[in-house]
């Protein structure tokens, strides 16, 4: 019988190791868990991001010994995009988390429920779904600096050169990912399509057939549209990029989301794709901020990058100004309440009443790398607004003034499609105790 | 000297057919049991619920209805995690359309439809074998995740279009959505694990699982000695992918709250059948150990080097644990092609004969 005793010891003395070490990874400073896929189909993508991410919040460890002179515990959490993991992830790190970066659509909607109970913000920039703009609703969830259907209604407004009734009779193609990510902007499209009287078709690339595209090309070339919408993922893009310059599609009209605006997706052609455009809320150059993150990160050997050039890519860049918001938060609220080690409550207040001014951005030396962002208690994006960006053969630079989404007309589908969501995981706890101010 | 079986004696036909006629089987059992319903409840942490016993015991389901399919009737399907998909649109349909129903009843209602639809791709089990038939469920698994993401219906036209779980309680105690707690979520899983695979174990050992096994070893001598080939194969489809409709339900429902199309796309298929591999084909608890070192090992080889209290990369650590996790694979189906099973049969064989062996 000793043996079985011996058998149940052992298996208990398991299961408590498990249950504190989730208990011992408790850390001083200000815990900010990043669920990062480096890993799986869609790092190439994921990687950069993270990379910018990363480098922001060492260097202001390094240089100004974190936030408020609190340090940051900048912790990764692989995901390899997979929602098993993501779960895994989210419960792994929630102990001391002051905020919860999902970074995907899947993982977001697993864990946004959740968040409503833990308590924790959930932070999803330039991803999410387009209702979490709804602060009433989604007390806790923030996707800032743009949402999905901004996008939309920005591309749409400069390939109407601000004048959305030049759209009348066009016909505009959507190649979208057959996933609610690549979903997402056909509502506002199809509105916009009925508003103004152009022709939307929606053209769906599933999930297994993303590096092989010769179908949908096909079909593009047969439709003969007057612009290409892409709202690609991972792989997708460059699987497009090349099948948009194999069968000459002009790449002028050719407009994607911005995540399908990685350098890399582009290199890979070169010069053949001058011409195709990407919105995007961060303009490329070369910002004072880079100055700091080469000096005190890149040079001293701490970043995850291969080479200094990867600094200049678009997602390099971008991470670095999701994590500035997310840093900037969490010094609204140290101001705010007059403490350094604030909680996952303090920083929620900070994002919702988030306050990033141009003279701001040039203080943290971004000048002119993303819009001014001010969010508010019914406002949990702040649609700051985008450029265009177009690439040029080697690189991608600015082609527009800033793009400003129509709020009047995209607020009330918002609204519309929030409700929709509360109701269906009833009952939804909306802002709660929550007071807004 | 722990396993020693003489002296046991069986003197009725009841005793020598009991589940488990060796004193310390069953005393392992209960041991196993009390861990899982005491010892574990008392000290896991929120973390250990949902990233390692929940999914643990979701997983071994699956897995178990793959293995009454494969296992014990020898037909080969690579569509596990669609009849999944199936079962949990199902109980989402269910409980959108009827709200105040029990969620039992609606999950055990769920599995008939991923029964249904199981029937349905199992007919050509009727006509053709093996990597055929394989290619077959293939097809069932392409065909349903796609009208997971097409038919709208499904997830009532939701704007994410995934499936969200609301709040649901039973009796008064919450045990979907985000305000329920792990704990509770864990015991209504392992209730309805533990129904099942002893509801199996007997199963198995009766009358249908005998047949489904002669069909295994060989079709035409199962037909010549009076087995109706159709029902027997049709029934191994019918319970297989009921237990698998549970799986994917109790899947959506009561460990991850939402779920879309893709995740019950092949990955996910090809796992269960790792599982049921490496656990062992033709067995009950092999599952359970099939699952435990494909879901539960690579959890806790992410969570060593924090306990070590060394630093590595969470990146680097998930390289280092696919590299982990596959040559253990690799080294268990060569030290054992038959499965962990096997390998524990083995184990008790020894131990039972042990110290004295001839």
């Amino acid at each position: 019988m000793k043996h079985f005793t011996n058998l149940g010891k052992a298996v208990a003395a398991g299961a408590l190791a498990v249950a504190m070490s989730t208990a011992a990874m408790a850390a001083d400073g200000l815990n900010f868990p990043n669920l990062t896929y480096r890993t799986g189909p869609f790092a190439g993508t994921g990687t950069p991001i993270m990379n910018g991410q990363r480098d922001y919040m060492l260097m202001l460890n390094e240089r100004d010994g974190g936030i408020g002179g609190v340090p940051i515990d900048y912790i990764e959490c692989e995901t390899g995009y997979n929602t098993n993991k993501g779960v895994e992830c989210y419960e792994k790190t929630k102990g001391e988390a002051l905020v919860t970066q999902p970074w995907s659509t899947g993982i977001t909607l697993q864990v946004m429920p959740r968040t409503n109970v833990d308590r924790i913000p959930i932070l999803a920039p330039g991803y999410g779904f387009s209702p979490m703009s709804d602060g009433d609703t989604f007390a806790w969830a923030f996707n800032p600096p743009v949402s999905y259907w901004d996008g939309a209604y920005m591309i749409l407004d400069y390939i109407a050169s601000g004048d959305m009734s030049s759209l009348k009779g066009k016909k505009i193609v959507l190649l979208h990912l057959d996933h609610p990510f690549g979903k997402e902007p056909i509502p506002l499209l199809e509105k916009l399509a009925e508003m103004h009287d152009f022709k939307l078709v929606p053209i769906p690339v599933g999930l297994k057939e993303m590096q092989n595209q010769s179908a949908q090309w096909l079909q593009i070339r047969r439709e003969r549209p007057d612009n290409v919408v892409m709202w690609g993922w991972g792989a997708m893009n460059a699987g497009a990029i090349t099948e948009a310059v194999k069968t000459r599609y002009p790449m002028e009209n050719f407009i994607g989301i911005w995540w399908s605006g990685s350098d890399a997706d582009l290199q890979n052609v070169g010069a053949k794709a001058k011409g195709y455009k990407s919105v995007s809320f961060n303009a490329p150059g070369n910002f004072p901020v880079l100055e700091d993150i080469r000096k005190h990160v890149v040079s001293k050997g701490n970043s995850e990058i291969k080479s200094e050039a990867d600094m200049d890519t678009i997602f390099y860049q971008r991470g670095i100004i999701i994590s500035m918001i997310l840093a900037e938060a969490a010094k609204t609220a140290q101001d705010n309440f007059g403490e350094k080690n604030i909680n996952a409550e303090q920083l929620r207040w900070g994002l919702e009443n988030l306050d990033i001014t141009a003279a701001r951005l040039e203080e943290l030396g971004m000048k002119g790398m993303t819009p001014p962002l001010k969010m508010a208690c019914d406002n949990h994006t702040g649609h700051s607004g985008a450029w265009m960006l177009e690439w040029n053969g080697e690189e991608f630079v600015q082609a527009s003034d800033l793009l400003t989404p129509n709020r009047e007309l995209i607020k009330p589908l918002e609204l519309e499609k929030a409700a929709d969501y509360a109701k269906n995981n009833a009952p939804w706890p909306g802002r709660g105790d929550l007071a807004c101010n | 000297m722990f396993y020693r079986t003489s002296g046991q004696f069986k003197t009725t036909y009841e005793s020598d057919q009991a589940l488990f006629p060796i004193k310390q089987d069953m005393v392992l059992l209960v041991v196993i049991l009390a861990a899982m319903y005491v010892v574990f409840p008392m000290f896991a942490s929120e973390f250990t619920y949902k990233a390692l016993l929940v999914p643990v015991l979701i997983y071994s389901l699956a897995s178990l209805g793959l293995n009454i399919l494969t296992g014990y009737a020898g037909q080969l399907s690579l569509g596990t995690a669609g009849f999944m998909g199936v079962g949990a649109y199902a109980c989402y349909k269910i409980t959108t359309i009827f709200p105040e129903m029990n969620i039992i009843v609606a999950l055990f209602l769920s599995g008939f439809f991923s029964a249904a639809v199981g029937v349905a791709f199992g007919l050509p089990s009727l006509r053709i074998k093996g990597f055929y038939l394989a290619i077959a469920t293939l097809a069932s698994q392409f065909f349903l995740v796609w009208l997971f993401e097409k038919w709208a219906w499904l997830y009532n036209y939701n704007a994410s279009g995934a499936i969200e779980v609301r709040t649901m309680d039973i009796f008064g105690l919450v045990v979907t959505g985000p305000n329920a707690s792990p704990m509770v979520q864990y015991y209504f899983v392992l209730g309805i694990v533990s129904v099942v695979t002893f509801a199996m174990i007997n199963l198995t050992r009766g009358r249908y699982g005998r047949t489904w096994k002669a069909v295994r070893d060989m079709d035409i001598a199962a037909e010549l000695v009076g087995i109706n080939l159709m029902r027997a194969k049709l029934s191994a489809f019918a319970v297989s992918s009921y237990i698998v409709g549970i799986a994917g339900a109790l899947m959506v429902f009561f460990w991850k709250g939402a779920a879309e199309p893709n995740l019950f796309d092949i990955p996910m298929s090809f796992q269960i059948v790792f599982i049921a591999i490496i656990g062992g084909l033709g067995s009950v608890m092999g599952n359970f150990l099939g699952a435990i070192l494909i879901v539960a090992l690579p959890v806790v080889l992410n969570l060593l080097p924090e306990m070590l209290g060394l630093s590595i990369g969470s990146a680097t650590m998930e390289h280092v644990n696919v590299m982990v996790v596959g040559s253990l694979i690799i080294m268990f189906l060569i030290v054992e092609p038959h499965g962990l099973a096997r390998f524990w049969a083995l184990i008790r064989e020894k131990l039972i004969i042990w110290p004295f062996p001839h």
